[in-house]
């Protein structure tokens, strides 16, 4: 059973709650068995919470029989999982760190509660990139998460456990956050939906800060209109966070209303850079001959800066990260390690050993970058490049109301494949200038890549604040590739049924058809 | 490949920023470092002449400030949970200047 639930949209288990084809409590218990299941291989959750699920559910039952359900909204009733950055109150929120390893939340983080209060189930914490320092979500200090399509390969990082989660059918909708590409890639590299929304659209309160002038909070979902309904449920002004801004949008108001009209910028440059693979360029190529096939405009456009934004990135996220990583001073929360003479001591003993080799490397280059010989060589002129940066989305966007283009040049790559941080780093190149500027950008799946045989992810950048223009198109994306697909190692018969917006019943056929897929991928 | 910062440079770096560092970590950070910053330099070749900085997306921050009321917050016992070390409603450090205790 818990393979249906799987393989359904946050709207389909909100419609089967809301005509009592199931409970909250049923699908609850599946979801976490499957979650049990899959997660012996994948390592998607570093925390389960199902007193706090089974807590909800009661609540969302409870409402259902009252009649209060109708009026609780499209999330009600939807189990969702959140990146191990974001605090939920009396949960762990490790940041994958042993600096964090034991830290128990005493409050709930402003995107998690609105998921809470929009009636989302809460059903664990998902793996990362320790303290989001990452592109595979190996720096996890409790090991890393596979992905889904090819447990040989990595999800992509940071946010790599929400996006497996999410592609492994796990749970149908997650949160992660995205500083340099975190929730794009990994969404690209998984073959679900993850938007970075324009920065100021969610709250950053209660997410543990890793570049405040780049941090994002944003959903996975496996189609456009779940991850919608989740933007819609998160965004808006909180007096918690002075850089919040009002919004109150409906992003599924314009998913059906097609391309036609619309303005797509392609990048020539970008299609040329060096490191492109093949079928990641040639899917991109399809995907706007697709959108053009559907009525939109292609108009090539040119965004001359960003060449220099990886290195631009890589001055300001590490220094954003070395000032946010001062916090953890072993005194007040967080690893200690004990028995030195003097604070000094114990300060550096306690840091060594409680941060991992990149959270070291990132807080060491900002040290450097921002002392008082270097500061004019790198970090002052990064921020007169982000004006570049942003200029150059300005103008593009005077042209046209979206950018298509890859997410990342190549597909998911093997674990362990890539050692080298400055190698590694490179890889964000197509995913860092949207965070310089601020614009809002998310990963459509494309489909399967002709050589690697992994997922292929476009990525939509708007204007800012603009973010419905890119739901629009990333809708018209989906009628062309499909919806709701979860790897096919943690898909059933089942998903037939669910796929495609079919609206999926929990009826005695379709279980029949999950049993026997079972026995194949050993589900409970 | 260019040498932007020596293994001394370094072991001042990580001084200044509280992080122990081993000599047998000395090298292998310095040589990461060195090729990191090296990927750095595109920005060092941009004439930015005349360019103003853009020190956050979002241009017109001003501080926030709030009534003076009350409001629920974490208590007492709440904001010292998560410390390793507590005594007398208060977190315990060692001595700071050096001194014994």
């Amino acid at each position: 059973m818990s393979d249906i639930f799987g393989t359904m949209s946050a709207a389909q288990i909100h419609q089967g709650l809301a005509s009592k084809e199931f409970s909250a409590a049923e699908m609850t218990d599946a979801i976490l068995s499957g979650i049990d299941a899959a997660d012996k291989s994948i390592h998607a959750f570093l925390q389960v919470t199902p007193d706090l699920a089974h807590e909800a559910a009661q609540k969302i039952d409870q409402a259902i029989a009252s009649g209060d359900f109708e009026s609780m909204g499209p999330l009600a009733g939807v189990p969702c999982a959140y990146k191990d950055n974001m605090n939920l109150r009396d949960t762990h929120t490790t940041c994958a760190s042993k600096m964090l390893e034991n830290y128990v939340s005493p409050f709930t983080a402003t995107c998690v509660q609105d998921t809470l209060d929009a009636g989302c189930i809460p059903v664990g914490k998902t793996n990362m990139d320790e303290f989001a320092f990452g592109s595979t979500t190996e720096s996890s200090v409790f090991g890393p998460t596979k992905n889904p399509w090819d447990q040989t390969r990595v999800p992509g990082g940071s946010s790599g456990g929400s996006a497996a989660a999410v592609a492994a059918g796990m749970v149908p909708v997650a949160l992660g956050s995205d500083t340099g590409g975190s929730i794009r890639q990994p969404a690209g590299f998984c073959g679900v939906v993850g938007v970075k929304p324009t920065y100021g659209v969610v709250s950053r309160y209660g997410v543990v800060a890793f570049g405040s002038s780049l941090d994002q909070v944003g959903p996975f979902a496996r189609n456009v209109h779940d991850a919608a309904e989740m933007l819609n449920a998160i965004q808006g002004r909180d007096p918690k966070d002075c850089t919040s801004q009002q919004s109150a949008k409906d992003f599924t108001a314009n998913l059906d209303e097609g391309v036609k009209g619309m303005k797509v910028g392609v990048v020539p440059a970008f299609m040329e850079s060096e490191g492109l693979a093949p079928e990641v360029k040639n899917a991109i190529e399809a995907a706007a001959k697709h959108l053009e096939d559907a009525g939109a405009e292609l108009v090539e456009i040119e965004l001359p800066n960003a060449k220099a934004a990886i290195s631009a990135y890589y001055v300001l996220g590490p220094c954003e990260a070395f000032s946010n990583l001062a916090r953890f001073d072993s005194v007040r929360y967080g690893y200690c390690d004990e028995g030195h003479k003097t604070l000094a001591e114990q300060y550096e003993a306690s840091r060594a050993k409680g941060f991992g080799a990149e959270a070291k490397r990132r807080i060491m280059l900002g040290s450097y970058l921002l002392s008082a010989n270097e500061y004019h060589n790198y970090y002052y002129p990064a921020q007169q490049i982000r004006t570049l940066i942003t200029q150059d989305y300005q103008r593009a966007f005077e042209k046209v109301d979206v950018i298509l283009g890859p997410v990342s040049p190549c597909t998911a790559f093997k674990l362990g494949e890539i050692t080298d941080p400055a190698t590694m780093y490179l890889f964000d190149m197509f995913t860092v200038p949207v965070n310089i500027s601020g614009n809002g950008g998310m990963s459509v799946p494309l489909g399967l890549g002709k050589d690697s045989s992994m997922p292929v992810g476009a990525q939509l950048i708007c204007p800012a604040f603009g973010d419905e223009n890119m739901f629009r198109v990333a809708a018209e994306l989906e009628r062309c590739y499909g919806s709701n697909t979860v790897a096919p190692d943690f898909a059933s018969a089942a998903q037939a049924n669910a796929s495609a917006g079919a609206n999926a019943s929990a009826d005695g056929s379709a279980s029949a058809a999950v049993s026997a897929d079972d026995q194949k991928g050993g589900t409970r | 490949m260019k040498k932007y910062v020596s293994e001394s440079d370094v072991a001042d770096m990580a001084e200044y920023a509280r992080i122990g560092l081993s000599d047998e970590e000395l090298p292998k950070m310095t040589a990461d470092l060195n090729g990191i910053i090296d990927e750095l330099q595109v920005i060092r070749q941009y004439d930015l002449t005349g360019v103003t900085p853009t020190f956050h997306p979002i241009g017109d921050l001003s501080n926030v400030s709030r009534g003076d009321e009350v409001k629920p917050g974490l208590t007492h016992d709440e904001a010292l949970k998560n410390a390793p070390k507590t005594e007398d409603g208060g977190f315990v450090v060692p001595s700071i200047l050096g001194g014994e205790k």
